[in-house]
């Protein structure tokens, strides 16, 4: 039968209108300003500039992680596999540190595997043949395996004052010196992750909007085989985003490590979850073709309050963990409605 | 007419597994002219087009482009040498505009690389009036257009750039008449800038009526290929159902010819 044949109502069904995703992004805005009200008010220390800085922190990690996987899950894929490749970026970052390399290359360095990890999974997804789902989830277990290899499961410490930097230095920040000795922070300036996070949404907020590649993204997502029939070059478009979302799991595991000035091997651990949920709650569909930054920037910063708000309210790690699933799941199921006929 | 057909298709072959799509097809075009690719569901028609624009890659036969061999792995080999097409399944990607998908793989861009919306806009917006002067929907995701809409979209993406050859799979299906007469209409301008066109359709009307010859597909195979003239809808109706001409094709041609 014709496909063109049937009555034109049927096209209509999977409508989903600007207007629709404009007030996703801002129901969900909704929610984060609710979050930040209901937890200042059940713990008074919650909008304290220290938690602020902390909150920033928690929330510049997701948030690069979530930016990757925006893009990903754009093209209508998963990566399943951002936790780990966080992991192996920064034991890679450390044990080059370890042997003399100075911080700067040696991040750089971590970055590049994140991104040979993510064009790894682009190869097998888009050669292969191998479901998105599968691919990145036999990633997880590599990349886990490869950094629990090196460093023999154990942390890789002592890594000097320079790699601390990216993860608790901060730009303007004042302090002073008391007459103790002692120094005083005056004002603590904006912490290093933050910037790089705002650097690196605008930067992918362009190559998504912007740029051919981001088209190409969008409508890969939207409809492959149209794509593919229109000239986009749909593999490459899938590589790119495997790429980004690997080189910057490898950027987010580098400003963990260095905020703990340790390397640890089994940091991360389903941290993809959050990345996922972070895209998902800004309005990015997983049936592919819908997204964008800012969106997703909203969504992590909803959960690196929810964490960080539960943590001050002192909910026990056990139940943060059974909020966070609800939270997963409801978000998964507003995008269902959203695609529903 | 020129020495060369624009383009010539020789023993083309493509079968997937036992199914034999299209079965040692030869076909050709001539600049200006309108040819109709008949057949029932499922005859091969979509396939032999495919193969045309490059969609899809067959198990055998050559494609000359004015009189040169060539090889299409993907559909941009093909649109290269002027091979537009309007696919059956429209192939629109649904969560994008008009103008995004009507430039889709063909993006234009600023000096700097970056996309020009505006341009492609404005572009989208005068090639879309000419088809349909009340499409007004600009703006919108393709998904929440009309079928009649969506078709408009498809074929202005296919007249839009520089096109010698129009491949159309079923282009009117979804679209109502006083839209179809203007595809109609379309088709014969498009023959006489010289454009040749290849209209794969089930409305018998539109074939008598746009084709100056008609090609007949049954299970794969060219079971009838004819000028306009020399056949009526009876025969190709013939054609389509039993693969052959009536009985007394022969003797009537041969009279009417008297
Ligand atoms: N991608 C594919 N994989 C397997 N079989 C296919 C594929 N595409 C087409 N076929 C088969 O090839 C045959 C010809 O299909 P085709 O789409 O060319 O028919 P058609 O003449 O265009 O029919 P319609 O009038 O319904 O559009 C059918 O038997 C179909 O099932
Ligand atoms: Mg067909």
């Amino acid at each position: 039968m014709s496909d063109a044949s049937k009555p034109a109502g049927f096209y209509t069904l999977k409508t989903l209108t600007p207007g629709a995703a404009q007030l996703h992004k801002l129901s969900a805005l909704l929610t984060l300003l609710l979050l930040v009200f209901g937890f200042a008010l059940a713990s008074p220390a919650f909008l304290s500039v220290n938690n602020t800085l902390t909150v920033l922190l928690q929330t510049s990690v997701i948030g690069l992680l979530g930016i990757g996987m925006t893009m990903v899950i754009i093209t209508g894929g998963i990566d399943l596999s951002v936790g780990s490749v966080l992991a192996l970026s920064g034991v890679i970052t450390g044990m080059s540190v370890k042997v003399g390399l100075p911080v700067v290359p040696a991040m750089t360095l971590g970055v590049i595997a994140g991104g040979l990890c993510g064009a790894f999974n682009g190869f097998v997804i888009t050669r292969l043949r191998i479901p998105p789902f599968v691919a990145t989830l036999g990633m997880m277990l590599i990349a886990r395996g490869i950094a629990l290899q090196l460093t023999g499961a154990a942390p890789i410490s002592q890594l000097g004052e320079a790699f601390g930097v990216l993860g608790n230095g901060a730009l303007f920040r004042v302090v002073e010196m008391r007459e103790n000795g002692f120094p005083r922070v005056v004002f603590p300036g904006i912490p290093y992750p933050a910037i790089l996070l705002l650097i690196v949404a605008i930067g992918a907020a362009y190559l998504l909007r912007r740029r051919q590649i981001g088209r190409h993204i969008y409508a890969t997502g939207s409809n492959e085989e149209a794509a593919r029939l229109s000239g986009v070059r749909v593999d490459s478009a899938k590589l790119y985003a495997y790429v980004m979302s690997g080189a910057l799991a490898g950027l987010a595991g580098n400003v963990l490590m260095s905020r703990l000035v340790t390397a640890q091997p089994s940091e991360g651990v389903m941290y993809e979850l959050d990345a996922i949920a972070a895209a998902v709650i800004g309005g990015a569909s997983l049936s592919g073709g819908v997204g964008g930054v800012s969106g997703t920037m909203i969504g992590a910063f909803i959960i690196g309050i929810l964490r960080n708000g539960l943590n001050m309210a002192g909910v026990s790690a056990f139940i943060q963990q059974i909020v966070i699933g609800f939270v997963v799941i409801g978000a998964v199921w507003i995008d269902q409605i959203r695609n529903r006929p | 007419m020129t020495e060369h057909p624009l383009v010539e298709m020789i023993d083309i072959e493509k079968h997937f597994g036992g199914v034999r799509a299209v079965e040692h097809v030869s076909l050709d075009l001539w600049p200006g002219e309108v040819v109709g690719v008949l057949g029932h569901n499922g005859a091969g028609k979509s396939c032999l087009m495919r193969i045309l624009s490059g969609a899809m890659i067959p198990n055998g036969g050559e494609i000359r482009v004015g009189g040169q061999p060539v090889q299409f792995t993907e559909p941009n080999d093909a649109r290269a040498v002027g091979i537009e097409t309007i696919y059956q399944t429209l192939a629109l990607a649904d969560h994008l505009d008009a103008p995004k998908n009507l430039f889709l793989g063909r993006e234009l861009k600023t000096r700097f690389g970056n996309l020009d919306d505006a341009r492609m806009l404005e572009e989208a917006r005068e090639v879309l009036a000419r088809l349909n002067p009340n499409f007004k929907n600009l703006r919108d995701p393709v998904s929440s257009l009309s079928g009649g809409q969506r078709q408009v979209i498809a074929i202005a993406r296919a007249i839009y750039f520089d096109t010698k050859i129009l491949i159309m799979d079923e282009p009117t299906a979804a679209l109502g008449p006083s839209e179809t007469a203007m595809v109609a209409d379309l088709i014969r301008q498009l023959r006489a800038e010289g454009i040749g066109i290849f209209l794969v359709s089930h409305d018998m009307h539109d074939v008598f009526d746009l084709c100056d010859r008609v090609v007949v597909m049954n299970k794969g195979r060219i079971v009838g290929a004819h000028a306009i003239e020399e056949v009526s809808k009876d025969d190709v109706l013939s054609l389509i159902v039993k693969g052959e001409l009536p009985a007394d094709w022969s003797a009537r041609n041969l009279e009417a010819a008297q």
